[in-house]
């Protein structure tokens, strides 16, 4: 166990040294999420009272801000996967490979990696978000919210792993990313209230974690629970969900990276 | 004491065999060379010896341990330097090899040491803090052999050690690699198309074509097998082409010819006597010579003695089309 931890955390130093080292990628993974908030948030500031008829009070940008914090997060950590295809392609998957430390190690050392790169990347948005005026009630409820992104990252992470490790190309791979991502993040409520959903809609959204996400980051930024869904659920949700991805991502990483690439 | 040993190993990808029944041993501290042409299968062999491939059939044993049953033990005996250089652009040469040094599981208290004695090594101690990005392709693949070695492995793999360099470079890496393998008193396993790094470097070589080993001996022997000297004649052929290789072979101290297209190689062991010889017949059989060498024999022609053809013309024609099968299947 403690070799596997070791294993895991030189990979996980890897990817966050190369991820220190690549600046502009850092600004230019804020740049979708800045145009979120920023821009769409005023677009519809005029929903005002969509969003005071299921008893929110304060401004949309308010509303929605926790919705783009989790979007950055989204996005972030289900991109992250691809260097997978990279290192697959450019030997040090192999270097990896050929070194005592074991496979599923790798995986855990990039996801993890992934979901502390998607999570600092929220942390800018919630910056960007402070800026722009929206505010938060309780300023200590920042910790627990980062904790739930770094969590909800990782499940993530674990289906970009996931899906890198099956994906024989490029191509595949950001095909599929692009087939999962709007989708997740469009059908939760992420820019308007579930209430407002058409029913058969809800429940498509229900079936989704990044509905519960959202709806328990929401309630910790602004004090206002929505949708009936207790906090406890939605904690359990996401657990379940994390834990879930993580040992799928393991185990389809291990078989797959086993095979010739 | 063998390093590494091998019976009848056999990959298949599909209905293409990659590497066809192979068996050969390599001693401990023994630099042995693969040489063959691209797709011969001496990559697809080494990954199996490095446990990236398992084998269809056969088995291996890598320092000593079995490739199969016990590849965690194989992966802590060995280092392998890949043909692509795999160190990281934007890490410097001392973060690359910290790297390799934590996926080998080098105990803490040593790392540094090991670290500053690989690079001191191959002589980029000065560069050590410098993004690899600000690297030569040769500087880049000194790092990426220190990277193989940092952990004492006892079988060190270098496939295509200097593919891509000049040949300054390629001589400088030669020197490396020899370097090594008396400081640290490795068994190397290599694999090259190049035969002038075959023979400046292996105490054995085995020649691969077609997934078979055609031979295996030294460098020396190999060429004195072919007699001392070597006749090769460009001829313009005609219908009589058939009698003048048959009243060829009649020769005394031809031991060998090889045929490619219009090109003609004797081996002989007596070629000034041969060239008058020849010279007689074709003006008999009026077959024209375009033009006639006498060579000391090098391992090109212990190449073609053995395969048939040169090492280059393989690369270009039959695998490709055999290469491109290859990765369809694989992606199926």
């Amino acid at each position: 166990m403690n070799t596997i931890a070791y294993d895991a955390y030189t990979i996980f130093w890897r990817e966050l040294k190369r991820y220190k080292k690549s600046r502009s990628g850092v600004l230019i993974r804020l740049i979708q999420p800045a145009i979120w908030i920023i821009v769409v948030g005023n677009i519809f500031s005029e929903t005002q009272p969509l969003i005071q008829s299921v008893g929110f009070e304060g401004e949309y940008i308010e509303f929605m801000a926790p919705g783009v914090i989790i979007l950055t997060a989204i996005f972030t950590s289900i991109f992250g996967g691809v260097n997978t295809l990279w290192d697959r392609r450019y030997g040090f998957m192999n270097k990896a490979l050929t070194s005592p430390i074991s496979r599923s190690a790798i995986a855990v050392g990039k996801m993890s990696a992934i979901s502390l790169i998607a999570a600092l990347q929220a942390s800018l948005i919630i910056g960007i978000a402070l800026a722009i005026g929206v505010t938060f009630p309780n300023p200590l409820m920042i910790i627990p919210i980062m904790g739930i992104v770094i969590l909800f990252s990782l499940g993530f992470s674990g289906i970009s792993v996931t899906l890198a490790a099956t994906a024989k190309s490029q191509e595949t791979f950001w095909g599929m990313i692009n087939l999962l991502g709007m989708p997740l993040f469009m059908l939760s409520p992420a820019l308007f209230p579930l209430e407002l959903l058409p029913d058969w809609l809800a429940v498509i959204a229900k079936l989704n974690p990044v509905t519960y996400t959202i709806l328990l980051v929401r309630e910790l930024m602004t004090g206002v629970s929505e949708g009936g869904v207790p906090i406890l659920l939605s904690v359990g949700v996401i657990f379940a969900f994390v834990i879930a991805m993580v040992a799928i991502a393991s185990y389809v990483f291990t078989r797959e990276v086993n095979k010739p690439f | 004491m063998y390093s590494i040993e091998t019976k009848s190993l056999t990959k298949s990808f599909g209905d293409l065999v990659a590497v066809n029944d192979i068996s050969f041993s390599v001693e401990k501290g023994e630099i042995f060379g693969f040489l063959g042409p691209n797709g011969a299968g001496k990559s697809t062999t080494m990954m199996i010896f490095t446990t990236l491939l398992k084998p269809t059939n056969g088995n291996a044993l890598v320092g000593g341990f079995d490739v199969l049953k016990n590849p965690k033990q194989v992966r802590e005996n060995i280092g392998f330097v890949q043909q692509e250089t795999t160190v990281d652009e934007y890490l410097s040469g001392r973060e690359n090899l910290l790297l390799q040094a934590k996926l080998n599981h080098i105990p803490k208290n040593e790392i540094n040491q090991r670290i500053d004695e690989v690079l001191d090594l191959i002589e980029l101690s000065d560069k050590q803090d410098e993004a690899v990005v600000t690297y030569s392709g040769g500087m880049r693949k000194r790092l990426d052999i220190a990277g193989g070695l940092l952990h004492h492995p006892r079988v060190l793999f270098l496939d295509e050690p200097t593919v891509g360099l000049d040949i300054q470079t390629r001589r400088k890496i030669w020197q490396y690699i020899k370097k090594i393998h008396t400081q640290f008193d490795m068994t190397i396993f290599l694999t090259t198309h190049y035969m002038e790094e075959a023979d400046s470097l292996c105490d054995r070589i085995g020649i691969i074509d077609h997934g078979k080993i055609q031979v295996i001996d030294t460098p020396k022997n190999m060429k004195n097998d072919l007699g001392n000297e070597i006749v090769s004649l460009v001829i313009e052929s005609n219908s009589n082409y058939d009698s003048f290789l048959l009243e060829l072979k009649k020769i005394e101290f031809i031991k060998k010819i090889n045929e490619d297209d219009s090109k003609l190689t004797l081996f002989t062991s007596n070629g000034t006597e041969v060239i008058p010889q020849i010279f007689q017949i074709s003006s008999e059989l009026g077959i024209k010579i375009k033009s006639i060498s006498l060579t000391q024999p090098t391992l090109d022609d212990v190449f073609i003695s053995y395969t048939g053809h040169e090492i280059r013309d393989d690369d270009s024609k039959f695998n490709r089309r055999r290469e491109h099968a290859k990765m369809k299947r694989l992606r199926q």
